[in-house]
């Protein structure tokens, strides 16, 4: 199996309602990599995922695989295969049967189907269910036949969308690393699309943050982590602090901001000029408790222990800080009213102000 | 037991029980019980016994008006058979019994009596009943009798004395028979042979020729419903209208099926659930009519003036109206219309419970259209095309008021017109009953022979709803 490379060349999808899902999209997948589309849900994530598979056609531009126009190619005839967030198995079929379907469906021969299905489920490990039905499968066991039907029909490119959504945390985390191995193994582009940060992160070769149709952020999980572009991307991957204001000056690749909570200096990746409102985002595990660059006082809210980390939550002025500090006995925890944090500003990024991920608590609201 | 007592309590368990033993008891078992033992039993009439007693009161009854003519002999002008009092006549099936019109008072030449009827009746070499295609069989012959009758040549007191012993003997035979009868086994399958007995059908040589070369008639003598013997035509007139009946209620339920397939997969699967309301309401509405209202619409559409013949005449294409009510297929064609919904809903039920996502795996791995239908989208509709198959069979086989208001009595009968005939309109309903009850003992394995063509389980019934 060989993978192909993906490409999405100024794509837009809007649907017959006048619903612009997708807004026009310029997107790269290599051949070969393990690519994560991650947002939140109603992002319009599904909707790249369907319009590759070819269950959509594109409103405007084009769906390019291996550098072939897929325009008017349904999904029966494109090297590509599509696993189901309820992986859509099919219930009255044996196991070896639904492995087997798109060889069936290519005119395989029964005996050939059966022994191509046999290697299928011997690389996911499933060789001796393979005359149960798929109702006699446990979750884990059921993903793993979802993955051996797609990868009959040696697709280049595999599209999973979110496929592990519905396990439980373990079986998710172990199925994370099986992906990866499988994908590694057979060469196959995977296209994951997910809501979930931690998986895009562990697994992906690179990642798309998307918001509201639009691609955010390209980039590989460090980058996406370290280093986000835009204010969503920021917010939406991983936990960080937020500080609103307007940048006053700028000095080489740093800029400093003006809050109400003070002047801070922090990286200024996208090049912003005195006097834009700014954002400044620094993660909870760079802020420090006895730094005085950056600094600014805050009095302790809360304290909870998660193990190996300890999660500070800090009031500066009705802003909510979060500092992580490793439980290793040698941080002096501050008690008390008032107390000095801060952080370095090559671990602060100011970026310009922009639509934000909600947070839990909006979306408990919602 | 004890679950459903903890879950819904004892009042209402106790409902569930009385409501299972209403249906399947009184509803189910016990008519059909009563159905087969009315089959299973000779009709009164028929038996020997009741031809011994009625030998024996005409005789009694020849006897006392032979002394009231002799008290008075009447002038010769009245109608004097005819104001005797027939104790007998009406339960002898002898062909004779009902329909002979009593000529007159007048005495034939030489007779020394006018002509009476029971006189005339009062005679040992009578026919019994026999099953159809027996060689008949007379009383006489049978049980050993002296052939005896009462000529009306004789003397009145020779008249008098043949009619008192032919009285005697046949009282003695009634009781014999009578308690032989009461002996035996109550039970005969004759009802039974009346439906697979021939008739023969009386036909002049032009229309023989015509009848031997119609096809569906070969296809009768080569199954054996039609025979020839001794130059004469022989028909099973029963079994030729069970089969038709049949056949045709097979054809309608299987194109009731083609019909409502893409119907349901349209509605509950190739529509947005928005607009597949409408297509919903669509279906319903014509079926929110009177079933009678609805065959009734067809008679004025197929009318020797209806619309139809109207259309046709109009645009030129027949001169004379087409008589469609004469037409088989017409028949067919109603049936289908009135039961088709029968067939729509169950299929749309399961097929509506299909995951569209399986659809749509399916074309991913590459399967046609036609691949999608065979391996997912009838596998899972299975159970609704059974149910639906056989509501529909069972519907068109018993289709009373279809073939009667369309066909006018134009066409050879559908089953159950023969069944209600049987019933109602000939002497002897235990005919009726068997029937009926051969009816249903063949649908019950036509539709048993269908669910083990289907593979259908009896437990994929439960996941149609």
């Amino acid at each position: 199996m060989r993978g192909n490379d993906v490409r999405l060349d100024n794509m837009s999808i809007t649907y017959p309602n006048g619903f612009r899902a997708v807004q026009p999209t310029d997107l790269t997948v290599q051949a070969g990599e393990f690519f994560s589309i991650l947002g939140p849900s109603g992002c319009g994530k599904t909707t790249i995922l369907r319009a590759v598979s070819g269950f959509i056609e594109p409103s405007g531009g084009r769906v390019l695989i291996g550098g072939e126009d897929m325009a008017g190619i349904g999904p029966n005839v494109r090297p590509t295969a599509l696993i189901f967030q309820n992986l859509a198995l099919f219930p009255l079929m044996k196991i070896w049967e639904n492995v087997a379907f798109g060889l069936e469906a290519r005119g395989m021969s029964k005996r050939a189907r059966r022994d191509r299905a046999e290697k299928l489920l011997d690389l996911v490990a499933l060789t001796d269910q393979a005359g149960k039905t798929p109702g006699e499968l446990s979750g884990g066991q059921r993903q793993r036949v979802a993955i051996a039907r797609a990868l009959a029909v040696e697709p280049a490119v595999l599209l999973l969308d979110e496929p592990l959504s519905a396990l439980d945390l373990k079986l998710r985390q172990h199925m994370r690393a099986e992906l990866r191995a499988i994908q590694r193994q057979t060469g196959v582009t995977f296209i994951y699309i997910t809501h979930d940060q931690g998986e895009a992160l562990t697994m992906s070769d690179r990642i798309a943050v998307m918001n509201e149709g639009r691609i955010e952020q390209v980039g590989t999980g460090d980058e996406i982590y370290s280093a986000p572009e835009t204010a969503f991307a920021a917010s939406f991957v991983g936990e960080v602090n937020r500080i609103d204001g307007r940048v006053v000056s700028v000095a080489g690749d740093l800029a400093e901001i003006d809050t109400a909570l003070g002047r801070f200096r922090g990286r200024n990746p996208r090049d912003l000029r005195a006097g834009s409102p700014a954002m400044l985002f620094v993660r909870p595990e760079a802020m420090r408790l006895d730094c005085a660059e950056n600094g600014l006082v805050a009095r302790l809210l809360r304290r909870d222990l998660e193990g190996a980390f300890l999660n500070l939550y800090f009031d500066a002025q009705r802003v909510e800080l979060a500092v992580h500090v490793t439980n290793d006995g040698q941080t002096q925890i501050p008690s008390g009213e008032a107390a000095e944090i801060g952080f370095q500003a090559a671990n602060a990024v100011i970026l310009p102000a922009g639509p934000l991920a909600r947070t839990g608590q909006e979306l408990a609201a919602q | 037991m004890k679950s459903l007592l903890k879950g819904y309590g004892a009042p209402l368990t106790a409902f569930f029980f009385a409501a299972a033993l209403i249906w399947g008891l009184l509803l189910i078992i016990l008519p059909q019980l009563t159905m087969l033992e009315r089959a299973m039993t000779a009709p009164k009439r028929a038996l020997d016994s009741s031809v011994a007693i009625s030998l024996s009161r005409d005789a009694e009854t020849c006897i006392s008006v032979l002394e009231t003519y002799e008290a008075a002999p009447p002038p010769q002008t009245s109608s004097f058979g005819m104001a005797v009092p027939s104790a007998s006549g009406m339960s002898v099936p002898s062909s004779s019994g009902m329909a002979v019109p009593s000529a007159s008072g007048t005495a034939r030449d030489g007779a020394l009596r006018p002509y009476i009827l029971q006189c005339d009746r009062a005679n040992t070499h009578v026919s019994l009943v026999r099953d159809r295609g027996e060689a008949s069989a007379y009383l006489d012959e049978i049980y050993g009798l002296p052939a005896l009758a009462v000529s009306d040549r004789d003397p009145i007191d020779a008249q008098k004395r043949s009619a008192a012993e032919i009285a005697d003997i046949a009282r003695a035979l009634y009781g014999d028979l009578k308690a032989q009868e009461a002996l035996a086994n109550p039970y005969t399958l004759a009802n039974f042979g009346w439906l697979v007995a021939a008739r023969m059908i009386p036909l002049s040589a032009e229309q023989k020729i015509i009848e031997d070369s119609k096809p569906s008639k070969r296809i009768m003598e080569l199954v054996g419903l039609r025979f020839e013997e001794d130059g004469k035509t022989y028909e099973r007139i029963g079994l030729i209208t069970l089969a038709r009946t049949l056949v045709f209620a097979i054809a309608a339920t299987g194109l009731a099926l083609i019909l409502c397939y893409p119907m349901a997969y349209k509605v509950a699967l190739a529509t947005p659930p928005e607009r597949a309301v409408w297509l919903f309401l669509g279906l319903i509405i014509p079926y929110a009519i009177v079933e009678l209202m609805r065959v009734y619409a067809w008679t004025v559409i197929i009318d020797n003036i209806g619309l139809l013949n109207g259309l046709l005449q109009r645009l030129h294409v027949i001169g004379e109206p087409v008589q469609f009510k004469r037409f088989p297929g017409t028949v067919f064609v109603v049936i289908v219309y009135t039961y088709v919904l029968f067939m729509v809903f169950p299929i749309y039920n399961v097929m509506s419970t299909l995951d569209r996502n399986q659809i749509e795996a399916a074309k991913d791995l590459g399967a046609s259209t036609w691949r999608v239908h065979w391996r997912i989208i009838i596998p899972h509709s299975k159970p609704g095309i059974a149910v639906g198959t056989i509501a529909t069979f069972m519907l068109a086989a018993g289709a009373f008021s279809v073939p009667r208001i369309i066909s006018r009595g134009l066409q050879a009968e559908w089953f159950s017109q023969t069944i209600y005939n049987k019933f109602f309109e000939s002497e002897n309903s235990n005919v009726g009953a068997a029937y009926s009850f051969a009816y249903t003992v063949v649908c019950f394995v036509l539709v048993g022979l269908f669910m083990w063509l289907m593979r259908t389980r009896l437990k994929d019934f439960a996941r149609v709803q």
